[in-house]
């Protein structure tokens, strides 16, 4: 023990003494930060809706795999502030005698498959800026919180605890000092947990509970049994007894129930039994009536666990299920919601009713936030949550490229990477239904895409008319009962991209889109009988919906190097290969236990290398047998011997590696909780952060082969995106020691912005960035500039400064963006408006420039050449050399009128500092007719009466700016009109100039030798200013 | 043995405990900008500096004059809008979008704007100001290890400010303020710091979500005269 002690403390000193030398990790990327792609349209599984009574408009709104989002304006932004902790939220509560205060539950309780887990509790006191962990770490599911109305530091946590084994980490928990130690007061056994709790708000000390016993395997689950019960407590937890009066016969399932605000003695229950009901009881739940239930309000109670009763209204019960069902007569009858306002996504786990204004309703469904102003009745989507639950992605060549992605229970979707004005929801185009996971678009056919619903339903999507056709493979004459898995594998060749793969036990490929397929191999996987009775899972409520599925190929993997080799992994531990396209097939499943992988895990991706055929790399889920370690497995010798990469930096269960098409060492890694990557071939390992949330579930990685963007797949996040990755490759110890690197900029091509101008501002909905339009200059740091300055100037060849650009200072790789223009030209002061002309300056012509990179005093360089797109026709070299030519002479122009009107304003400024203080009166009369012949030149130099926005006034500035931003603000050639207007603007300017030059003459040195005289300026000063 | 395993604790104890309360990070700060005698000798600030909006420049300056008033002038192309406050009233002028008179603040934001009259910093004598502060520990700021304090302005407004542990310079704020009854939050980042001639280590630049503010001028204790305060 002692010398263990030792170990850890000597290591400890060492970190610390390696603290000098620059480690590689996040932070060395800088500003390479995740764009958030979302899409809003399609949101993900809500668990738990909570507002601030006293304001009505501040909401927390916890999700399944995204976090814990705010409001503070009723829903029309959202923000999400949990990003650093654990994603999966089980249940929010806040103090309602100090809602800065605010308690969350992670591990969400809708027990499916897919669930994710927790990590305990946490509290912020200042409404979510800060958190703080406080307990129940092992917990991994939370259902409910409750805090005390009367004394505040009393809370009741309903803990469900492990889904995947037994524990003793469940039960009702209490504290009594606002969550600084938890007390457990209600517990059963190790296979039963707490699923609702609710306390009387006039009798705070009378406490209602729900013992749930449920379990999940691989292979089928369990809700029911005898430790399921109803209970009550009138001592605040200290002594309990079962409620069982006119309640079914035992055992229970899952039991939701709801105690009515204003009237508590009524409460009501949805009871799993062999005879599920819904129940209500008159006297604080002594005596239950069964009631006659709507299919609705007793549907699938494992998941549909939420009951809500009407703040003020004991009569008005709310059923958030399957879909929306309410009653108004305390649960005898219930109907349900419209579709009136659009369709309200099914599978509802949340609601949150404004206590002050029971009118107001939030919905927390499968799909994201719904809100009702009509009780319930109608309701209009929220459509600012980007929290989609992504399965798989994939993308195609498209320039911008699409991403295609599968989600829980949302379908399969495409949407572009970027977009004039950003990336927005009706941009994203469904292309299938059901729960979708798995899309690939057909690279060798832009408008065909293949995507599949839950159990192997794949369909090849004509993605211009959105039509499907069903291609699923067939179970053949004398085969087993096909076995597919909820998310089914639906892979494209690498090595030859012709190849479509899928598998249920058995391995199929198709080389014609679908329309014919070749099995190419026998069943792969161990096909245990005792796991494959899904026909009796569920407990008490049968439920087979495929979700438990098993013995069924999970990965598929051709190696880019050789389309005969095939890599297939299956959800029962088989991890097979064949090297003749499938004629043998080679088990490895004992050779990957020998490195500690446990035996009959998922295999739940596999990656051969691009660089070298015999080495692999594969994840194991083991997670569904209770053990949420990470396990990453590299084989360099197909399979033979295995080696497990680790790293104190993993956290979560393995769903994904992929390796850098480019660089060999570099490899991304995602799990249950955290993105991680690695820049040596796996010896060190950091977590991926520059805006992808800590803990984030990330499923899926692909890297875009023409961009280099990093595309993550996240369970909760939707799509995020970190664009091109290519200084992390570029990234080596020695570079990062180096103060300052200045990365070299590849060839730009001359734009004003790749993606266009859609004109108009979004309307809402979630809008995701775009990628930089045009490619910065990059830079790294090693350590953030506190002290001197940073910025980038531009040279031409010739030497001349073309732009002088504020550099950003912060550690890790930074990015400064030129906008491939000079500076804008000087333009005349003054006026009763901006002249926007100020703000454009024209294209640079193509040509090599100078980039100096200036930190402090030290200046590194290098070149970038610019060149002009020759395949656009409608803009050639020609026409471009015409239009800088054109821009630079209006350019000149606004220099030239700026330079008059400075004359002016100068000529004026003194007359007014000084023509009070002048004494000879005939001076005066000089100064005041000087002064109204300067104004009546700048009144027609530029706009000096119409202070409104609304009301054009156009003057020779205004002409000007109008031909130079028609010029200078488009990549086409200036029209013939346009070309002809410079001339007509020049004479104009001309009479401009020769005015003023006739206004100086007349009056100018009278008025200097008159002040001169009075000893208002110098003597010696000629000009006067 | 067991004396080893002891300095070992010892040693590593020692690393833990640097730096463990608001005040010690605060009097580390303080020492890093010149020390709270320097400071408190500072009886105004002018401060005068550009911001590059898509290649045109704005013109920015901020007069404080200590406990009495503050005024930021912002000059576009021969347009100047500005922002007082003093402790009884405050204007805003903003030209640009056609504002013709300036216009009174209300008297919320003029409250929360109080804070603005400190030409010395929040944090030199924060008690004897009125504000408090709390330490949430350390976080990262873009790569960056930072203490992060919180100080609740006497104003109300609360401001998180990231310390660099390496520097103790304040390398970002974050403010939240009200506006027509909505809560803003400002984040703004500090670099460039200079050591001035009064002893004093100031940031001149400042990035704000619209561009970044260089400070290329700043003059400490100059005459400054009341009547620019006035609207």
């Amino acid at each position: 023990m002692r010398i263990r002690l030792a170990f850890l403390l000597l290591f400890g000193v060492s970190a610390i003494a390696s603290f000098a030398q620059t480690t590689i990790n996040s932070s060395t990327f800088g500003m390479m930060e995740a764009r958030w792609l979302g899409p809003g349209t399609m949101s993900g599984r809500i668990t738990a809706i909570e507002g601030v009574a006293q304001d009505g408009r501040t909401i927390y709104v916890g999700t399944a795999g995204g976090g814990i989002w705010k409001t503070t304006n009723a829903g029309a932004s959202f923000k999400p502030i949990f990003d650093k902790y654990c994603q999966s939220i089980g249940a929010i509560a806040i103090d309602p005698k100090n809602p800065k205060v605010i308690f969350a539950g992670t591990g969400e309780s809708n027990m499916r498959n897919s669930v994710s887990i927790g990590d305990g509790m946490y509290k912020s006191t200042d409404g979510g800026d800060n958190w703080t962990k406080i307990g129940l770490e092992k917990s991994e599911h939370i259902a409910k919180i409750v805090i005390n109305p009367n004394n505040t530091n009393i809370i009741y946590v309903a803990v469900p605890g492990p889904l995947w084994s037994s524990s003793k980490e469940r039960g009702l928990y209490k504290s009594t000092d606002a969550g600084k130690t938890f007390e457990k007061i209600l517990y059963h056994d190790e296979n039963t947990g707490c699923a609702d709790v609710a306390i009387d708000p006039m009798h705070p000390d009378t406490v209602y509970a729900s013992n749930w016993e449920f379990r999940r395997l691989p292979y089928s689950f369990n809700s029911g049994g005898k430790g399921s019960g109803m209970w009550k407590s009138t001592d605040g937890g200290k002594t309990w007894k079962e409620l069982t009066n006119g309640l079914p016969a035992k055992p229970f399932g899952r039991i939701a129930f709801a105690v009515a605000p204003s009237a508590p003695q009524n409460l009501v229950a949805i009871v799993e039994s062999n005879e599920t009901g819904l129940f209500i009881s008159a006297d604080g739940g002594e005596n239950w009536k069964k009631q006659s239930a709507t299919f609705n309000v007793v549907s699938r109670p494992f998941y549909f666990a939420t009951i809500v009763i009407d703040p003020k209204d004991p009569k008005r019960v709310y059923r958030p299920a399957l879909s929306f069902s309410y009653s108004s007569d305390g649960g005898y009858s219930f109907a349900d919601a419209s579709n009136e306002g659009g369709w309200v996504h099914s599978d509802h786990h949340a609601l949150w009713i404004n206590p002050n204004n029971t009118n107001q309703l939030y919905l927390g469904t499968d799909g994201g936030v719904y809100i009702s102003l009509d009780k319930g009745a109608t309701w209009s989507f929220v459509q600012s949550l980007p929290v989609g639950q992504f399965y798989h992605a994939a993308v195609d060549d498209k320039k911008p490229y699409n991403i295609y992605g599968g989600l829980q229970d949302n379908g399969s979707w495409v949407g572009p990477s970027a977009a004039a004005g950003g990336v927005s929801n009706g941009m994203w185009k469904a292309i299938n239904g059901g729960d979708g996971f798995w899309v690939q678009p057909d690279p060798s056919d832009p408008n065909i895409a293949y995507a599949e619903s839950q159990g192997g339903n794949i369909n090849r999507i004509n993605l211009t008319a959105t039509k499907a056709v069903n291609i699923k493979p067939q179970q053949a004459l004398n085969e087993e009962k096909l076995r597919w898995n909820w998310n089914t594998p639906i892979v494209l060749g690498v090595a030859n991209k012709k190849n479509l793969y899928m598998g249920s036990q058995y391995l199929y490929k198709s080389t014609d889109q679908g329309r014919n397929w070749t099995r190419i191999s026998p069943d792969l996987t161990t096909n245990d009988k005792k796991k494959q009775d899904q026909e009796n899972s569920g407990g008490l409520s049968a439920d087979n919906t495929s979700a438990e599925n098993h013995c069924t190929i999970f990965t598929i993997a051709e190696s880019p190097l050789d389309e005969k080799m095939i890599w297939a992994g299956t959800d029962d531990g088989n991890l097979q290969y064949t090297l003749d396209g499938g004629k043998t097939w080679t088990n490895v499943a004992g050779n990957y236990a020998k490195a500690g992988i446990p035996a009959q895990t998922w295999i739940s991706s596999i990656e051969p290398s691009r660089f070298d055929k015999k080495v692999v790399y594969a994840t194991f889920d083991n997670h569904m047998y209770g053990d949420h370690k990470p396990y990453l497995g590299k084989s360099t010798d197909m399979g033979k011997t295995w080696t497990l990469m680790n790293s104190t930096e993993f956290t979560g269960f393995a769903h994904k590696i992929k390796e850098d098409p480019i660089n060999k060492d570099l490899l991304f890694f995602g799990t249950e909780m955290g993105l991680f990557a690695t820049l040596d071939g796996g010896k060190n390992w950091f977590r991926m952060k520059n805006k992808i949330p800590d803990y984030v579930l990330a499923r899926d990685i692909q890297i875009h082969p023409r961009t280099h963007d990093l595309i993550v797949a996240t369970h909760g996040r939707g799509i995020l995106i970190v664009d091109d990755i290519s200084p992390i490759r570029s990234m080596t110890k020695e570079t990062a020691e180096k103060e300052v690197v200045l990365f070299p900029t590849a060839p730009i091509t001359l734009t004003m912005g790749q993606f266009g101008n859609s004109g108009f501002p979004s309307t809402g909905g979630w809008v995701a960035p775009n990628p930089p339009s045009i490619p910065p200059i990059k830079y790294y740091l090693k350590d953030r500039v506190s002290s001197g300055d940073v910025k980038v100037d531009v040279y031409d060849t010739a030497g001349k400064l073309i732009q002088s650009i504020p550099g950003s200072k912060r550690k890790g790789v930074n990015m400064v963006q030129w906008n491939l223009s000079m500076k804008p030209p000087k333009v005349a002061s003054g006026g009763t408006k901006i002249d926007f002309g100020a703000f454009l300056a024209p294209m640079v012509l193509p040509g090599d420039y100078i980039i100096q990179l200036k930190v402090g005093d030290s200046t590194y360089t290098s070149k970038v050449k610019l060149v002009h797109d020759a395949t656009d026709k409608n803009f050639t070299l020609e026409d471009r050399k015409l239009q800088h030519k054109t821009a630079m002479e209006v350019y000149k122009m606004h220099e030239q009128l700026a330079d008059v009107v400075d004359t002016i304003n100068a000529k004026q400024k003194l007359i007014k500092d000084n023509l009070s203080k002048v004494k000879d009166s005939t001076l005066k009369r000089t100064m005041v007719a000087y002064n109204d012949e300067l104004e009546k030149l700048r009144a027609e130099c530029l706009a000096t009466k119409q202070k409104s926005i609304f009301a054009d006034e156009k003057k020779l500035r205004e002409e000007i700016t109008e031909l130079y931003s028609g010029v200078s603000g488009q990549e086409a050639a200036p029209s013939n009109m346009q070309v002809q207007r410079v001339p007509v603007l020049q004479a104009e300017l001309k009479k401009k100039e020769q005015t003023n030059q006739q206004i100086l003459k007349k009056y100018d040195k009278q008025v200097i030798d008159g002040l001169k005289k009075e000893g208002l300026i110098p003597t010696g000063e000629k000009k006067g200013f | 043995m067991k004396r080893i395993l002891f300095s070992l604790v010892l040693l590593g104890a020692a690393f833990m405990v640097k730096a463990q309360t608001a005040d010690e990070v605060i009097n580390m700060h303080i020492n890093a900008i010149g020390g709270a005698d320097a400071w408190r000798k500072v009886s105004s600030i002018k401060m005068e500096g550009t911001m590059q909006v898509q290649g045109a420049e704005v013109a920015i300056t901020q007069t404080v004059l200590h406990g009495k008033g503050s005024k930021q002038e912002i000059s576009v192309m021969g347009m100047t809008g500005f922002m007082i406050v003093t402790p009884t009233a405050g204007w805003n002028f903003m030209p640009f979008q056609g504002q013709t008179a300036p216009e009174a603040m209300t008297a919320e934001d003029l409250a929360e704007s109080q804070d603005q009259l400190d030409a010395q910093g929040s944090l030199i004598d924060y008690a004897a100001k009125g504000h408090t502060v709390e330490l949430l520990g350390k976080e990262d700021v873009d790569g960056t290890e930072c203490y992060k304090l919180k100080v609740n302005k006497k104003g109300g407004t609360p401001e998180t400010m990231f310390i660099d542990t390496k520097t103790n310079y304040v390398i970002r704020s974050v403010t939240k303020t009200k506006a027509n009854g909505q809560e803003v939050e400002t984040i703004t980042n500090f670099s460039n710091y200079e050591k001035l001639p009064e002893g004093i280590v100031m940031s001149k630049s400042m990035t704000l979500p619209f561009g970044e503010l260089n400070v290329t001028k700043l003059t400490i204790n100059g005459t400054v005269d009341e009547a620019i305060f006035k609207n």
